[in-house]
């Protein structure tokens, strides 16, 4: 019997984290927790979705980021003693994790990209050394934590008649309010195309150039009938396409049936976001990139003499 | 003026890891590096000192070896560094580098007024030791900064989040860590590693600490990432080119 807690901040990964709780439970049985904002919003769906319980935490004072939710979080998982605790590997979720962990004095697992029971433990799995292995990691103190990567898991299938237990755990006591107040929030701008729900991407990475080289991977893009996508110091450094085109660990995740990536180095910042290609193809002129051990197609050579005939071919 | 101290890591080079038979991971020709991520940190740290004075304390754990990486670190511009040495410490869990390094704070550096760590190491990337510092000190955290500023006792930070950017206010100390995209790191020239020698450092060994406590995680196995997609590698000739998209037609990929 495991007691499994989950927080997240948005309806995406609460499912792909109750995708993966519920897995994990039905293997040795117990219940799953999910944590949620004040407003509950979106709640009743949960059940469904498998949880068995929705805690409520107490609403946050104007100006208030999501963090501080931590020491209520910390104090309440301190007592009740939950055997797994979950969180997306989304910004919010990797800032959170670590800072709970370290409250409850516990090991986490980092953007973990496979979960299994072995044994009575469980075993993790993570992506390392820039995407050129993968670390394998089990647990050595309670309770067991993780933060999950984004598309990795599917959300479950729901089922209809679930009912979950409702309540709400106490603001927090006066001297735990942290002192980071939000003074802006911009929400970014939302761009018609919509990267995540492409059937083929094709990600432009450090090896252009130029940004007018970025013409030669939009037309493989439109010959393919796919997006552009980038890897992000092509879109944080450089600024030849917006952040919302960025892929990876601080972009957006994508799941097309094939993604190819030109010019990309296949580190674990950007891999991560792409996992879930059903095909990863990779153009690359360095036969080591690690993006080649990721990939299940690539071509060895200069994307500059490597595009123009794909094109050609790809117009035949 | 403030004192702003910033936390590096000295990593293997991964771009010298090869696959060993057996799906293993070779490193016997690997080679070491200041982790990528953190020469943005000592950047923006040297970058706020030159604009505001005061001094920036560099502060990493390692074994012996790592002191190569401690005078790289300081040929980018810190003033001074601690290093925490013992040939135990390799491949620490997060939460033993953060007592270390915690205690270092606390015992060995005085007051600061800012911590300033990359977004993750460059090796293991577990993204922990920044937010976990921060809660071990008992200081404000702002992590995923792309941009900051001291004024008055007071951080302000531009952080970016998934569908949003937010700007937030913290009182001094606290901590932040930074995304790549703050700053260009430099590139330092033959006389800043001259005077990286001249430099002072002090070195921390275990007995000068407190117990870290034990690993909170165990390493199972590291394995090559090549097992799970093995890349058909084509070549660059038209030829190659027309089988490459041939086989994308195969898998069911392309229409």
């Amino acid at each position: 019997m495991a007691v499994l807690w989950i927080f997240s901040e948005t309806t995406a990964s609460t499912k792909e984290l109750l995708g993966l709780g519920r897995e994990l439970i039905s293997a040795v049985g117990g219940s799953i927790t999910v944590l949620m904002g004040p407003d509950g919003e979106g709640r009743e769906e949960w059940a469904a979705y498998g949880a068995d319980e929705i805690i409520l935490l107490p609403p946050l004072a104007d100006g208030l980021a999501m963090e501080a939710h931590i020491p209520v979080i910390a104090a309440a998982a301190a007592e009740e003693k939950p055997d797994i605790i979950l969180l997306p590997a989304t910004a919010r979720g990797r800032e959170m994790a670590p800072r709970l962990a370290q409250r409850l004095d516990t090991g986490l697992c980092s953007n973990c990209v496979a979960v299994r029971w072995s044994g009575g433990d469980i075993e993790m799995d993570r992506v390392v050394y820039g995407g050129a292995a993968i670390q394998t990691v089990k647990f050595l103190t309670r309770p067991v934590m993780a933060t999950v990567a984004p598309k990795t898991f599917s959300p479950p299938v729901p089922e209809e008649g679930r009912s979950a237990r409702l309540r709400e755990l106490p603001p927090l006591a006066a001297g735990t309010v942290p002192g980071v107040r939000i003074v802006e929030k911009r929400e970014k701008r939302r761009l018609a195309r919509d990267l995540t729900q492409a059937k083929v991407v094709v990600a432009a990475g450090r090896g252009l150039e130029k940004k007018e080289d970025l013409a030669l991977v939009e037309e493989v893009a439109s010959l393919v009938g796919g997006e552009v996508g980038c890897t992000r110091p092509l879109s944080e450094e450089l600024h030849w396409l917006p952040t919302e085109l960025c892929i990876g660990l601080s972009g957006v995740s994508v799941k097309p049936d094939l993604y190819i990536g030109v010019g990309v180095s296949g580190q674990v910042q950007h891999m991560t976001g792409v996992r879930g290609a059903k095909v990863i193809a990779a153009v690359n002129r360095d036969e080591n990139a690690p993006i080649f051990a990721q990939a299940d197609l690539g071509i060895v050579g200069d994307l500059y003499e490597a595009l123009p005939k794909l094109i050609t071919a790809l117009k035949k | 003026m403030p004192h702003i101290v910033v936390c590096f890591k000295w990593v293997i080079d991964e771009t010298y890891l090869r696959r060993a038979p057996g799906g293993g991971l070779d490193f016997s020709s690997v080679d070491y590096k200041l982790s990528d991520y953190d020469r943005n940190a000592i950047e923006e740290a040297v970058r706020i000192r030159t604009a505001l004075g005061g001094t920036v304390t560099g502060i990493t754990v390692g074994p012996p070896e790592a002191a190569k990486g401690v005078k790289d670190a300081l040929s980018r511009g810190m003033d001074a560094g601690v290093f925490i040495a013992d040939p135990a410490f390799v491949d620490l869990d997060p939460s033993q580098t953060v007592s270390l390094i915690a205690q270092a704070v606390r015992n060995h550096v005085g007051p600061f007024d800012l911590i300033i760590c990359g977004e993750g190491s460059g090796d293991l990337y577990a993204q922990q030791v920044g937010p976990r510092l921060a809660e071990a000190l008992g200081i404000d955290c702002v992590a995923f900064a792309t941009q900051i500023s001291l004024e008055g006792g007071t951080l302000t930070a531009q952080r970016r989040l998934e569908g949003v950017i937010e700007v937030v206010t913290a009182p001094l100390p606290a901590l932040v860590t930074v995304l790549p995209e703050i700053n260009t790191p430099r590139i330092p020239g033959v006389k800043d590693t001259l005077m990286a020698g001249k430099k002072p450092v002090r070195t921390l060994a275990k007995g000068d600490l407190g117990a870290t406590g034990g690993p909170r995680l165990q390493t199972l196995a590291v394995r090559a990432a090549a097992m799970e997609r093995a890349c058909e590698k084509f070549g660059v000739e038209e030829a190659e080119v027309i089988r490459f998209v041939d086989a994308l037609k195969k898998r069911g990929v392309l229409a």
